[in-house]
């Protein structure tokens, strides 16, 4: 079991794990598919422009965006987890993203640009979300599993949208709508990301001590005097809004919001006053290694990030599981 | 006796009205039909072209999506899409001759096709100089032979004029962007890069792995390409977010070409006409060039 936690103890984890995410962030801006000498950024001239473009305009920018969307998708699925008492939640779960593929994917058969196609995709995720609450907000009931089976069902509908829209787009934009669903940081915004991170983590802190109560059990919570429905309201639309924002911004990136929160469970323990911190660090550190090696592993040839992560972070994450399990 | 045997010789050899035909199809397969295709489907838009070059437009009855040159090649009956198509339909139209593309139409609706047993005829042209092999052999399966024969010459004189007036010239390194989002390109075996070196222009991903790699942004800029071409169809300006990477030298020139639609990347019969845009365009990249 771990340790008991103590202000010393989170101090030194944050503090580690941020660390090891400034690397990683100093990695990404210093290696990329071009081998540009990074002396030259302070000479004067066409070479030192080309330098700097790559550093500052290309490589600052998807070093941010992976870091806030690997952040946000992380803290979806630890909140996910913790709302639905069940270990297989992902950010994906409850149709979030579904709605935004949809969304995204119907301005990409339309023809739309960036922009369109980014806004498509918000309003998709946010009319799931509308949805699930709309159907499933009057539930009372202790088990509470209508939330669960409403966001599923709105999933694989979504599913069965984004397959009939697949099998109905030309082969030219075809492309581009799979690699979308696959996910993809170039070009991907990370200001107004980056910011939603800190204030949804903010807010997810804020509920922090009720929601570790609420996980030893809604009898117990209740007992205790909390508003357990409200609560829970409050924590889907968190972690709503994150798993929304990321996916606008970066499409469906996977594997990071399921395996982080649960990596670091069995590393951390349950309390969320760390865990939720961590798992934003984590999410953001595991992201961005994967984007580094999906970037440079076959360069100039471009790999897709979640490929990368799910090919290298499962069998880790495994060997970590089977570890826990002899000891 | 040794008349008669003469005489059955001559009968033998002497063309009929409907002469049989054999022709090796671009895979090596032998297609056998017992008189000209007159009820043709094809299942790629540059086939389509190929036949309407040779005179053999009016005998199709059936052809994929896209199949919109020239203009009357969009009267023709739809079959589906060339990744995907109705054989239920393709079947109804009772066709003495199917053209198939090996690399574009997928190999389980082949399979199933091959088993209806109508003659298939597989294209699969890879290099420049395979399209007029293809028009000569669908002269051959239609009775066209004259006509193809015309077409055939025609792209080769082409072809070759390209070369001696552009291929020795300067060197231009060009970046040839098949696609903006994924952000793809060609390597050096793609037949394009055929097209660029006849233009006297060199493929800055030349040595990339894969055929059409996605490559990322980074890479361009570090490559310094003196132009960037592609091929109109996308929606919008397809090169226009190149414009604020100031430091490459095509950026910094203007040479930024977008090349008439589909005329380079189909594998018909304009693809000469695709080479002659892309060499004017390198052409004009080379007289940007700084003189040293």
């Amino acid at each position: 079991m771990p340790a008991h936690l103590t202000p010393r103890r989170c101090l030194l984890i944050l503090g580690g794990v941020s660390l090891l995410l400034l690397l990683a962030m100093l990695l990404s801006l210093a290696i990329g598919s071009s081998s540009l000498p990074l002396g030259e950024v302070l000479h004067s001239g066409e070479a030192g422009q080309a330098v700097r473009d790559v550093i500052f305009n290309l490589r600052l920018p998807r070093t941010l965006a992976a870091v806030a969307v690997g952040g946000l998708l992380a803290l979806a699925g630890c909140l996910q987890q913790v709302l639905l008492r069940n270990p297989l939640a992902d950010p994906y779960v409850l149709g979030t993203s579904g709605g935004a593929s949809v969304g995204a994917l119907l301005a990409l058969l339309l023809g739309a640009g960036l922009l369109l196609v980014n806004l498509a995709a918000a309003l998709g995720a946010l009319a799931t979300i509308v949805i699930v609450f709309l159907l499933a907000g009057q539930d009372h009931s202790a088990t509470q599993s209508r939330l669960l089976l409403t966001g599923v069902a709105l999933a694989a509908f979504c599913g069965a949208l984004s397959s009939l829209l697949l099998s109905m787009a030309p082969d030219g934009l075809l492309r581009g709508m799979v690699f979308w669903l696959l996910g993809d940081l170039s070009a991907a915004p990370w200001q107004w990301p980056l910011l939603a991170l800190l204030g949804l983590l903010l807010m997810a802190l804020w509920l922090a001590p009720v929601l570790n109560v609420m996980g030893m059990g809604l009898q117990s919570a209740h007992s205790l005097g909390l508003n357990v429905h409200t609560l829970r309201w409050g924590v889907y639309l968190l972690s709503a809004a994150a798993c929304a924002l990321a996916v606008t911004s970066a499409g469906m990136i996977g594997f990071v919001g399921l395996i982080v929160p649960h990596a670091l469970r069995l590393l951390l323990g349950q309390d969320l006053r760390l865990l939720l911190p961590a798992a934003v660090l984590g999410g953001a550190l595991v992201l961005l290694l994967a984007d580094v090696l999906a970037r440079t592993l076959l360069a100039p040839q471009q790999l897709p990030v979640g490929v990368v992560m799910g090919l290298i972070g499962v069998p880790v994450f495994l060997w970590q599981l089977s570890r826990r399990a002899a000891a | 006796m040794q008349v008669v045997a003469t005489a059955c010789l001559v009968l033998l050899l002497t063309p009929l009205r409907a002469a049989p035909v054999t022709v090796a199809d671009d895979l090596g397969r032998l297609v056998s039909l017992s008189e000209p295709a007159r009820r043709i489907v094809s299942l790629a838009p540059h086939v389509t072209e190929d036949l309407f070059a040779i005179g053999a437009g009016e005998w199709i009855v059936g052809a994929v999506d896209y199949s919109d040159y020239p203009p009357a090649a969009r009267r023709i009956a739809r079959v589906g899409g060339y990744s995907g198509f109705d054989l239920e339909r393709i079947r109804s139209l009772r066709p003495d001759l199917i053209v198939a593309w090996g690399t574009g139409n997928p190999d389980r609706q082949l399979q199933q096709i091959l088993r209806m047993g109508i003659p298939v005829y597989i294209s699969q042209a890879e290099r420049l100089e395979d399209i007029p092999v293809t028009l000569l052999r669908l002269g051959q399966l239609t009775g066209q032979q004259a006509v193809a024969q015309k077409a055939a010459g025609a792209y080769r004189t082409q072809l070759q004029q390209l070369h001696q007036r552009y291929a020795q010239r300067t060197p231009v390194r060009v970046f040839y962007q098949v696609w903006q989002r994924p952000l793809m390109t060609i390597n050096g075996r793609q037949y394009i890069s055929d097209a660029l070196r006849t233009c006297g222009a060199v493929n800055v991903f030349a040595d990339a792995r894969a055929l059409v790699p996605t490559v990322d942004v980074e890479a361009v800029v570090a490559a310094r390409p003196q132009a960037i071409i592609s091929s109109g169809g996308e929606e919008g300006d397809p090169l226009g977010s190149w414009r604020q990477w100031r430091s490459i030298p095509a950026v910094q020139h203007g040479q930024l070409h977008v090349l008439p639609k589909d005329i380079l990347v189909r594998m018909g019969p304009r693809l000469v006409e695709g080479t002659a845009a892309l060499c004017a365009a390198v052409e004009q990249a080379r007289q940007a060039l700084p003189s040293r």
